[in-house]
């Protein structure tokens, strides 16, 4: 008993980020899944970064998913971590999508680092909201 | 900076020993060297290169949650603990 006591005086000292943690976002199937759709379609999308047809389509594709996610969880209460992150992951979709739509040259690289990158980041949201309390 | 710092501060960022920071700075020197060897425009690099900023925020977040995650876990075991005490 005694360590239990310590143990929520040790948590009572620090308010807030208890408070945050409590009453976290529980697990949503629909954001994880939102999330697996991005981390694949992205996986997809780079391997057609040298097809210039498809370039432009994908990247539209990704940025609107990536707005998804951040319509979906922007209102989930006690979720500011996942929507930062997802702004984030957005910045990057819609970054590809305006340089195709500005008219220029976009290299098969700088195509496949976007959706690698997305990839990437998709990945690490999705490892952490899996983890989320059920 | 010079170039030369950055590349001594890339390679010490790429034997950090943590696997994230490693490979976000493989990525910089990789996306540099592409851009030097003309792969990619210098507006383009300079896009990857926030974009890399961009994931490290991600990394950030994602670790703050992942913490709230176990305190979480902490918090509603000491619950039940507490509740199987009383």
């Amino acid at each position: 008993m005694k360590k239990l006591l310590s143990a929520v005086f040790v948590l009572a000292l620090n308010g807030c980020v208890a408070y945050d943690a409590y009453m976290l976002t529980s697990f949503d199937s629909n954001e994880y899944q939102l999330m697996a759709q991005i981390r694949i379609d992205a996986r997809h999308f780079a391997t057609a970064c040298a097809n210039p047809v498809m370039g432009k389509p994908n990247a539209v594709a990704m940025a609107n998913e990536t707005e998804l996610f951040v319509a979906y969880s922007e209102y989930l209460p006690h979720n500011s971590d996942a929507v930062n992150a997802a702004r984030a992951l957005n910045e990057i979709a819609q970054g590809l999508k305006d340089r195709y739509n500005s008219g220029g040259a976009v290299s098969p690289l700088f195509c496949r680092l976007k959706f690698n990158g997305i990839e990437h980041s998709a990945d690490l949201i999705q490892q952490t909201l899996g983890n989320r309390p059920r | 900076m010079t170039i030369d710092e950055i590349n001594q501060q890339l390679a010490a960022l790429a034997n950090c020993g943590d696997p994230q920071f490693a490979q976000a700075a493989q990525y910089v020197a990789q996306a540099t060297a592409a851009a030097q060897a003309g792969q990619m425009s210098p507006q383009e690099l300079t896009e990857t290169l926030q974009d890399m900023q961009r994931q490290m925020q991600i990394i950030q977040d994602m670790g703050q949650l992942q913490l709230k995650e176990t305190l979480n876990t902490v918090i509603n075991g000491l619950i039940l603990i507490a509740a199987a005490a009383t």
